[in-house]
């Protein structure tokens, strides 16, 4: 029995039992994998996943049950949740599950055959380029990964909403360590795509052990920088940006006030520079999909424009207290992994986050820059969403004075407040580049700290 | 499962096991008074591996168990190990594996599935409401969590093992916002163990303490950036023991070299106050774990005694390559991911300071609170690690509060530094640890307060 005939079961068992509204979530996931490690494939894996969520909703009263059905039947998933929106109490906020609405797109439409096919061998060959890319006497690849997953996956709900879509992904994130007289130094390179043969795999290895070799050369940052500018790679610079915006808009936030943009729809809170788009059909988008995890079509929705809000983005239950439409950001999905994700009811959150590529190259940016910082790899880039501040390591990273790109450097931090930052005078490249739900080019981040340790 | 494994007869196979895990958990969250999901969830699934030379393959499903599905798993990882094998530089030895047949059913005073769900959702709406204690507390989060998975794993040694882990926790969450400044504090209650310890919860300290805790933020100061004098929390203490230390101890990260801790065994890494712990048989803890997810009994390691490092955290593979008993710290997600090694409960253990004592003989300083996030740096032995909040110190008194800040420096210099260290164990009440940004894994980390030099970036 496929997925939407399960699916079609358990919402006919659900409705009989006496449900208001019901809602079923199927997906049904197949994954490759293969792990470098020390310079060769260490591990091949392949793993299936079936997994179904149901919302069972009695009035007001909601209760979410989930399970692979490896070890219960449909009527054992609907009775748990029958059990527990009895129990549970009114969510007066709640208004209703999504009304079906024309899906034009092909169910097919973001799904790449070829990365649906691949298996650990093939994952194998191709990892096996980035550590012959990286490898030389003294660089080596101790780790890396490359994962491949074809989903599909449908909504069945009791108003109506009969629709599902299909998707891959490809991820890839691989270290390289160098060394030379005692000192080290590592390259981290990550990679990102709908479709598996899209990648580079040499050239990703190259980066890697360029990046490894040039920190053999890196000196400690022993200076505090006040009122500096940091210039982010991508793979940097769209964690902190989705991070902080992905944050503000999300209509979940707005609507429980922990978002700092809940009442400023209209009003400037970016550079100009700064264009920010929620494309759910995203042609790079790794989560794009025809419909939202509800059932809901996917949708462009503009955010920033010219550093003005514009707009919040919603699931139904967020956009319904509003009495606005939800704009398809329903969301269980994530990028890098798809198995488990019908363990939780959708949430409000970005499909792919893109930010409007300005007209300069990295070069004219870092040229205009006085005093700055070019950062290729924090230890992990993290922002507090709530208030902006941040204080990051830096691993790779070279300093920029007077235009020009100097030593690559290690043990700084860099450190401010992003919702400040933003508005200042930022730079917007024009080489995007997609990681995870992100697609963005380099930004110049200026007001910021670089604290030497 | 066991017919699979002994019709497994392939002379280039040197081990292979299977293993099926069943998944059950309970949530509930309440934001701003409303229960905002309130679910049960079950999966489960069956991985075989097969190991052919020093390469494995692992194949899994979330199909029923039967003996014909057990069979098609080990085939596809047999599969798979041989494709990657033409790459094998050596053959792994795994013949000294001990075959152990058991069973090992956790116990707890009150098992939360015979708790009522009206009981689990008075607690967390009790949470809630006692956050609201001011105007300027605009959002509250409440959660409650349990888990229960059991498992079974056969291997070709011989093993046949049942175990369950149970994990519960509960979270608070609340923000704070006057004028355009928004702050949040958070507390986290939670381990190894049955409802009970969520019984022994006042709601309205718990909640309320959170929700003062954010309040107070709001008037916080940006914190002194530099190097500085450093009296970390027990929390943060446990942070930079996980962190740093921690993954460097795994055994994958030393065998090919990659960790700073290689080759160290012997040497003098800090003073003599510094000891270093990980064990997977702490009871009452989210890091514990009867057995990991290869079948070896978890274990107690001391990775650094008195300031010189004795041993690393150990899988079947590298305590093979490394000719000494594994530790039971190979652990996977799931079935669904790869088991490498991995940490259980990873602490700093305590010295002979009070608490007070520490912040009262420190001149100068800042004294640092509750974790937010931290990343690991196996090459480089760097620490990145992330704090709530602080208070300054002067003249051994705790001064102003100051507000989020990354501490940083070099691990194996900060730990040269510690003079200080208190007779007060804390433990995190739960968290997930990743490696290599994945495969996340329950663990808990802890420590005493902790006095030593590091550098400061305050965000």
């Amino acid at each position: 029995m496929n997925i939407a005939d399960i699916a079609d079961k358990i919402l006919s068992v659900s409705e009989k039992s006496g449900a208001t509204q019901a809602e079923v979530y199927a997906i049904r996931v197949r994954t490759a994998s293969t792990y470098i490690d020390d310079n060769i494939p260490k591990i091949g894996g392949s793993m299936i996943e079936t997994g179904f969520g149901l919302k069972y909703i009695i009035g007001k009263k909601i209760g979410f049950s989930s399970s692979t059905l490896a070890q219960e039947k449909p009527q054992d998933l609907v009775e748990r949740a029958i059990s527990l929106a009895r129990v549970n109490n009114e969510d007066e906020k709640f208004v209703s599950l999504p009304e079906p609405k024309k899906v034009s797109d092909s169910a097919d439409r973001f799904h790449d055959s070829s990365t649906a096919s691949a298996d650990s061998t093939i994952l194998m060959e191709k990892a096996m380029e980035v550590v012959q890319g990286a490898s030389c006497d003294n660089v080596t690849v101790p780790n890396g990964s490359l994962r491949t997953s074809s989903a599909t996956f449908h909504i069945r709900n009791s108003l109506g909403v009969d629709v599902g879509s299909k998707g891959t992904i490809a991820f890839g994130f691989f270290t390289a360590k160098s060394e030379d007289n005692g000192s080290v130094g590592e390259g981290v390179q990550r990679c990102w795509s709908r479709e598996i043969n899209s990648i580079d795999y040499h050239g990703l290895g190259q980066m890697l052990k360029e990046q490894a070799l040039s920190m053999l050369k890196a000196k400690p940052f022993k200076e505090k920088w006040e009122d500096s500018v940091a210039v982010l790679a991508p793979s940097e610079g769209t964690e902190m940006v989705y991070n902080l915006i992905g944050f503000a808009v999300s209509g979940e936030n707005v609507n429980k006030r922990s978002s700092p943009w809940s009442d400023k729809m209209g009003e400037k809170v970016a550079s100009e520079n700064i264009t920010v788009i929620d494309n759910g059909l995203s042609e790079r988008g790794l989560l794009s999909s025809i419909v939202d995890d509800e059932g809901v079509p996917t949708q462009k929705t503009t955010i920033l424009e010219n550093g003005i809000l514009r707009s919040y983005i919603f699931d139904s239950y967020n956009a319904n207290q509003l009495e606005l439409q939800s704009t398809g950001n329903g969301i269980r999905r994530t990028a890098r992994e798809l198995a488990g994700r019908f363990s939780s009811p959708a949430v409000c959150a970005g499909t792919t986050m893109e930010v409007r590529p300005g007209t300069k190259s990295v070069d004219d940016i870092i040229g205009e820059i006085k005093q700055g910082i070019y950062v290729e790899h924090f230890a992990w880039p993290i922002v507090d969403a709530m208030s902006g501040n941040f204080s990051n390591e830096i691993r790779n990273a070279r300093i920029i004075e007077n235009g020009e790109l100097g030593n690559p450097i290690k043990y700084a931090l860099w450190v401010g407040n992003l919702y400040e930052s933003i508005k200042g005078s930022v730079l917007v490249a024009n080489n995007p580049e997609i990681h995870d739900k992100r697609v963005m080019p380099t930004i110049a981040f200026p007001n910021t700290e670089i604290v030497g340790q | 499962m066991t017919t699979a494994i002994e019709s497994l007869r392939d002379k280039d196979v040197s081990f292979a096991d299977i293993r099926h895990e069943s998944h059950a958990s309970t949530q509930i969250n309440v934001t701003n008074g409303i229960i905002r999901r309130f679910g049960r969830a079950t999966k489960s699934g069956t991985v075989a591996r097969a190991l052919v030379g020093e390469c494995w393959g692992m194949s899994s499903t979330s199909e029923s168990l039967s003996s014909n599905v057990c069979k098609n798993l080990v085939s596809e990882a047999v599969r798979s190990a041989k494709a990657n094998a033409r790459f094998s530089r050596k053959s792994l030895d795994l013949s000294d594996v001990q075959p152990i047949e058991k069973t090992v059913w956790q116990k707890c005073q009150l098992d939360p599935a015979k708790v009522s769900t009206d009981e689990k959702l008075e607690l967390v709406m009790s949470l809630d409401k006692a956050q609201k204690i001011d105007d300027r507390i605009v959002n509250t989060n409440s959660v409650y969590n349990d888990s229960k998975i059991v498992f079974q794993l056969v291997n070709t040694v011989g093993s046949k093992l049942e175990w369950d882990e149970l994990r519960i926790t509960s979270v608070v969450q609340s923000v704070a916002r006057e004028g355009n400044r928004m702050q949040f504090d958070y507390g986290v209650k939670g381990g190894s163990a049955g409802y009970e310890l969520l019984k022994s919860i006042n709601p309205e300290e718990f909640g309320g303490n959170c929700a003062k805790g954010a309040i107070e933020l709001l008037s916080a100061e940006k914190p002194p950036s530099g190097s500085m004098t450093v009296i970390s929390d027990g929390d943060i203490s446990g942070l930079i023991a996980h962190e740093v230390c921690g993954h460097a101890s795994e055994a994958d990260e030393v065998v090919k070299k990659r960790s700073f801790l290689t080759d160290m065994v012997g040497v003098q890494v800090g003073t003599d106050q510094v000891t270093l712990v990980d064990d997977g048989t702490l009871e009452g803890v989210s890091g514990r774990i009867p057995f990991d997810s290869e079948g070896t009994p978890s274990s107690r390691t001391i990775i650094i005694k008195n300031g010189v490092y004795e041993g690393y955290l150990h899988t079947l593979e590298t305590a093979s390559l490394m000719g000494v008993l594994p530790t039971g710290n190979g652990r996977s997600q799931d079935y669904n991911r790869r088991v490498f090694a991995r940490m259980t409960n990873t602490f700093f253990d305590s010295g002979d300071w009070k608490n007070e004592e520490i912040i009262s003989e420190t001149k100068e300083g800042l004294y640092v609170l509750k974790t937010l996030s931290g990343m690991e740096d196996v090459v480089g032995g760097g620490v990145q690690c992330s704090a709530l909040k602080g208070y300054i110190i002067k003249n051994g008194e705790l001064t102003q509060l100051v507000r989020s800040m990354t501490l940083a420096g070099k691990v194996l210099d900060i730990l040269k530094t510690v003079d200080a260290v208190g007779d007060t164990l804390h433990f995190s009440g739960g968290g997930a640890c990743g490696k290599g940004e994945e495969d996340f894994i329950s663990v808990s980390h802890g420590g005493p307060h902790m006095r030593a030099e590091m550098v400061v970036g305050g965000g």
